[in-house]
């Protein structure tokens, strides 16, 4: 880990910028409340974990949403969402990697998405309901919310919600993946080279 | 709009608060987080609502600029000061309508929660309105510097992070000319059915990518020719200095959670 390449370090510095104005381009989806907001910025995380390993996309991941913070700033203050959407990242592009890395084909990559979906969307819902929606509680002093309350909330908002973020990125990245992998191959062949 | 993405929301100024080593700034806003919820009565939440706004006051910044970030959430204090007033069932009655019942209680209660909310807001947006993102990057470099011994990637980290913020204009400029020279080509970003955007968004992606990768591969080699060999030993040129400012803030921030400790009821 201290002698991390150099063209990996790059590559994460620039990869994190797309991912930055990615999340920017954010856009709420019709149904669900207006704090789920769907981006594309996992795309950029998981092509840098395709070219230089998964701790490359959980890097873009988290500088993502650090420069989001001091730059756009949080409605709450305290980056609760950010933190949640760091996890979702990392939830979302590490099985993805896992799955894909086994087989590295574009069926293993599409299979490696919906896992990835699927943990995303299971993952962050026993997350949103132990550790972010109280932790908004906390910090906005909304009323807590009875067990029952967020157990309606997560399962009626929060799992539908990452479920269909997950399945549009599928789509989106299958798109790219499609027309990108061969030029993928080859960079990552010559950069062990 | 475009000017937000690249400079974030710092607004230039030479006041103390801009003046102010990134470090104090940081570490200021991180123990704020936490002494806010020292206050519970009447004179730790006026203590520290004095404190807040001789910040905001010393800060420069016209306050409609912070009054700014308490807009998109402005509805959720609303609410939350109406169902602590509404809905809290202790103290005194004061007033009773039909089915609405008001106590005093509920009342301070609403009012306390939602004071501590936009003074938690409002140390947040003062850093990033007073602090340049570079200068966030370098205060973070140095402050976690301690956990290099654990082997965290501090420097790799700072580095990756202001090679970003490099980037990050670039990139801008990138995007919106692969976005006239698709639609010149044809491609139809706002509008159309949805999978069509879908796969408008590809043909924005996929030149992005390369052209980010390529620029990547230049600048990587441009550092292994200038012979980077990692943080050992690099110098600086901005040079963080930490001056009597400093102290005295932070001295002051001590002070305060001293204050409000022995005001606590």
């Amino acid at each position: 880990m201290r002698k991390m390449n150099i063209r990996a370090l790059v590559l994460i510095g620039v990869f994190s910028a797309i991912s930055y104005l990615l999340m920017l381009l954010n856009f709420p989806l019709p149904p669900f409340p207006n704090f789920l907001l769907v981006d594309f910025s996992d795309v950029p995380a998981l092509i840098a974990a395709l070219l230089c390993g998964p701790l490359a996309g959980v890097f873009v991941e988290l500088l993502k949403n650090v420069l989001n913070y001091f730059m756009v700033g949080s409605p709450t203050g305290v980056p609760v969402g950010h933190i949640a959407n760091f996890m979702a990242g990392i939830t979302f592009i590490l099985p993805t990697y896992y799955v894909y890395h086994k087989t590295k084909s574009k069926k293993g990559m599409l299979a490696g998405l919906v896992i990835g979906t699927v943990v995303m969307a299971v993952m962050m819902s026993i997350l949103n309901y132990y550790v972010f929606l109280p932790a908004y509680t906390i910090f906005l002093g909304a009323p807590a919310m009875s067990a029952p309350e967020t157990r309606a909330l997560v399962v009626s908002a929060i799992l539908p919600f990452n479920a269909v973020k997950g399945a549009m990125i599928t789509i989106v990245f299958m798109l790219v993946f499609v027309r990108l992998h061969q030029w993928l191959q080859k960079q990552v062949a010559t950069n062990h080279a | 709009m475009i000017n937000s993405m690249i400079i974030g929301k710092y607004v230039p100024g030479r006041s103390l608060i801009h003046r102010l080593d990134p470090r104090t700034k940081l570490l200021m806003m991180f123990f704020y987080v936490f002494i806010v919820f020292l206050a519970n009565n009447v004179w730790t939440y006026t203590l520290l609502t004095l404190f807040t706004l001789s910040l905001l006051l010393l800060s420069k910044i016209p306050f409609s600029f912070i009054v700014k970030g308490f807009k998109p959430i402005l509805w959720v204090i609303v609410f939350t000061l109406l169902l602590h007033v509404l809905m809290t069932k202790e103290g005194n009655m004061l007033f009773q309508f039909g089915w609405i019942e008001i106590y005093d209680k509920g009342v301070q209660q609403g009012f306390f929660i939602s004071l501590r909310f936009l003074l938690l807001i409002a140390i947040t947006t003062l850093l990033t309105l007073t602090t340049t993102p570079i200068e966030v990057t370098d205060g973070m470099e140095k402050l976690l510097a301690p956990f290099k011994r654990w082997n965290m990637p501090v420097h790799e980290l700072a580095l990756m992070m202001s090679i970003s913020l490099r980037f990050i204009p670039t990139l801008m400029e990138e995007t919106e000319k692969i976005i006239k020279a698709q639609a010149a080509r044809g491609v139809d970003f706002s509008s159309g059915p949805f999978s069509e955007r879908m796969k408008a968004m590809t043909s924005l992606l996929i030149p992005l990518f390369i052209s980010a990768f390529k620029r990547a591969e230049e600048l990587a080699i441009a550092m292994e020719v200038r012979g980077y060999r990692g943080g050992e030993g690099r110098t600086k040129w901005r040079q963080l200095t930490w001056s009597y400012l400093d102290t005295l803030f932070m001295l002051s921030l001590i002070s305060l959670s001293i204050l409000l400790w022995l005001l606590r009821s």
